[in-house]
């Protein structure tokens, strides 16, 4: 289980996040959901470690990890897959998914086992093993960002925005895969834009507000929630349609 | 120039075109990982060729001196990195660049005072007589120093290309936050690459004392050279660093040949001549630069 409480954290001297609360139960889908700039990304990047918090406590189970570097909180099995997915674009899909295990490093046959089990996941994947992942489509490169996340065996998966820059077809697709995953246990941070499809998935959602969780709820009470669906809801809230692609 | 004689020149160019692509490879593994160019590359090369001497004079056989100028040169590049460079992180890549102007200083500083300022030799690593290959003559230390270059190459090559651990470094030179969200070490990354940097470039050292001596003051021509060699074939591009050497190599030697006056005072100036030109018409290299993260 992950549990944040009380994380304050910013660039600078700006501060950005103001107190959050926030846990995730085993097996549990939590979302948050927030207008540009509310902080969504920057409480994921204070999880995985990438940015430090000023002050309050993340634990994993009963382990801290808010003084504990990227690389260490990762091979404790708290993985994030990040904004625009980073994919290793010159390197081959294989080896992508490889590198996502790097912190098991299994080898032989355990190692072909377990790309096996992201290939029957993502049949598609399997096909373009070879092929550099920066010319995979859109919709392929959250695949492979979800299949390298998967390769570590994680604990917690953050999702930052997995929907961006996709068509709705693909974005169902993952959605769906993502909801397989939590029906085998695995439990998720997810911070979406695409409000109404994130909090349809999700056990338990946060609103985010300018940094302070407003608003915090089980996703069906959230989806029903009237104030919700006026601000998250709108034309103005859902997907940004600039950075839809095909896949 | 006859043809025996053109072979003559491309071997003694294929000499030091080793020594130019194992210093050019060098630069680039360091640079991919960090960013920095390493100004103190040429010192590690000279470093192995004067460990070679001592530990052979001291008598040791010459695959033990080998061996041990390797391993003390690594060593230096290890703590050269832990002591230098990794405390220097936050102050940014030009700040350890500079670092590595400064390292070079006290590298050539500490090995006249160790070594003093006569050139070294070292015997060849198996006699003096040449061998006849193709109709020409060649030195027999001409092809230990080609033949290990290119056991150097293939075997790196191996080790980035199918070890997770190789993968790894590469991962970190296209995006190092990507690859510890992975649960990569970026620091052991680094410090691998100066370790591994070191090693062969203090390899290329040890094979080049025979041929050509060394002295503490020889490092920064090499290093330059090698610097050049990784412009050449494109900065960031290990193939690139190798073939540049080489090829530089093989233009100093020609160069010796072919220009009025037949001495090797414009051997020298060719590098650098190299240099400025790839720079103008051709900044990328001959095989481009670093394949960057468009994904
Ligand atoms: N690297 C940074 N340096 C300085 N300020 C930053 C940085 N990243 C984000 N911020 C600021 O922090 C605030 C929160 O940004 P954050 O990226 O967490 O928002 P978000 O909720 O993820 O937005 P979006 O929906 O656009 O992804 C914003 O005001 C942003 O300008
Ligand atoms: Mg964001």
């Amino acid at each position: 289980m992950l549990k944040l409480q009380g994380i304050r954290a910013g660039y600078g001297r700006i501060e950005v996040l103001h107190g959050i609360e926030c846990t995730v139960g085993d097996g549990e889908i939590v979302t948050v959901v927030g207008a540009n700039g509310a902080g969504k990304s920057t409480l994921l990047k204070t999880v995985s470690g990438i940015l430090g918090i000023w002050s309050g406590t993340i634990e994993l189970g009963s382990t801290a990890i808010h003084k504990k570097s990227v690389e260490r909180i990762a091979s404790l099995g708290v993985v994030q897959i990040p904004e625009g997915r980073q994919l290793f674009g010159p390197l081959t899909v294989e080896e992508n998914l490889e590198l996502g295990g790097y912190a098991k490093r299994r080898s032989g046959r355990k190692a072909h086992a377990k790309l096996e089990e992201v290939y029957e996941l993502f049949p598609r994947l399997r096909e373009r093993r070879r092929q550099q992942a920066g010319t995979l489509s859109g919709g392929e490169q959250q695949m492979l960002a979800i299949g390298r996340a998967l390769m570590a065996e994680p604990r917690v998966l953050l999702l930052d925005e997995p929907s961006m820059g996709l068509a709705p077809l693909i974005v169902k697709e993952i959605f769906t895969i993502l909801g397989e995953l939590n029906q085998r246990g695995l439990g998720m941070l997810l911070v979406e834009q695409d409000a109404r499809l994130a909090l349809s998935l999700a056990h338990r959602g946060l609103v985010l507000e300018r940094g302070t969780v407003v608003l915090e709820d089980t996703g069906q009470a959230l989806l029903n929630n009237p104030d919700v669906q006026a601000i998250y809801f709108g034309q103005h809230g859902g997907r940004r349609d600039s950075r839809t692609e095909s896949a | 120039m006859t043809f025996e004689q053109l072979l003559q020149y491309v071997a003694s160019g294929l000499t030091n075109g080793s020594i130019y692509a194992l210093t050019a490879l060098g630069f680039t593994l360091i640079y991919n990982a960090t960013d920095i160019i390493n100004f103190a590359q040429g010192e590690f090369v000279m470093l192995g060729g004067l460990s070679a001497v001592s530990l052979h004079e001291a008598g040791a056989p010459l695959p033990v001196a080998f061996a041990g100028a390797v391993l003390t040169v690594t060593v230096v590049g290890i703590l050269f990195e832990l002591l230098a460079i990794r405390p220097l992180l936050r102050s940014g890549v030009l700040t350890q660049i500079i670092v590595t102007v400064g390292a070079s200083l006290a590298f050539r500083t500490g090995a006249l005072m160790i070594w003093g300022r006569d050139a070294r030799p070292l015997p060849s690593f198996s006699g003096e007589t040449p061998v006849r290959l193709l109709g020409a003559t060649f030195n027999r230390q001409t092809i230990w120093v080609f033949g290990l270059t290119l056991v150097i190459v293939v075997a790196l090559q191996l080790f980035y290309r199918r070890t997770l651990t190789g993968k790894a470094v590469r991962a970190c030179s296209i995006n190092p936050m990507a690859a510890r969200l992975m649960g990569v070490s970026y620091s052991r990354v680094v410090l691998l690459s100066f370790a591994v940097s070191a090693a062969i470039s203090a390899a290329g050292g040890v094979m080049i004392t025979p041929a050509s001596f060394m002295s503490y003051a020889s490092g920064s021509l090499i290093g330059l050279k090698g610097f050049a060699a990784a412009i050449l074939g494109g900065l960031g591009n290990p193939l690139g660093a190798v073939i540049g050497g080489l090829l530089l190599g093989i233009i100093e030697a020609l160069s010796v040949g072919l220009l009025p006056g037949g001495s090797s005072g414009y051997k020298d100036g060719v590098a650098f001549l190299i240099l400025v030109l790839v720079l103008f018409a051709r900044p990328q290299g001959l095989m481009g630069g670093r394949i960057v993260d468009k994904a």
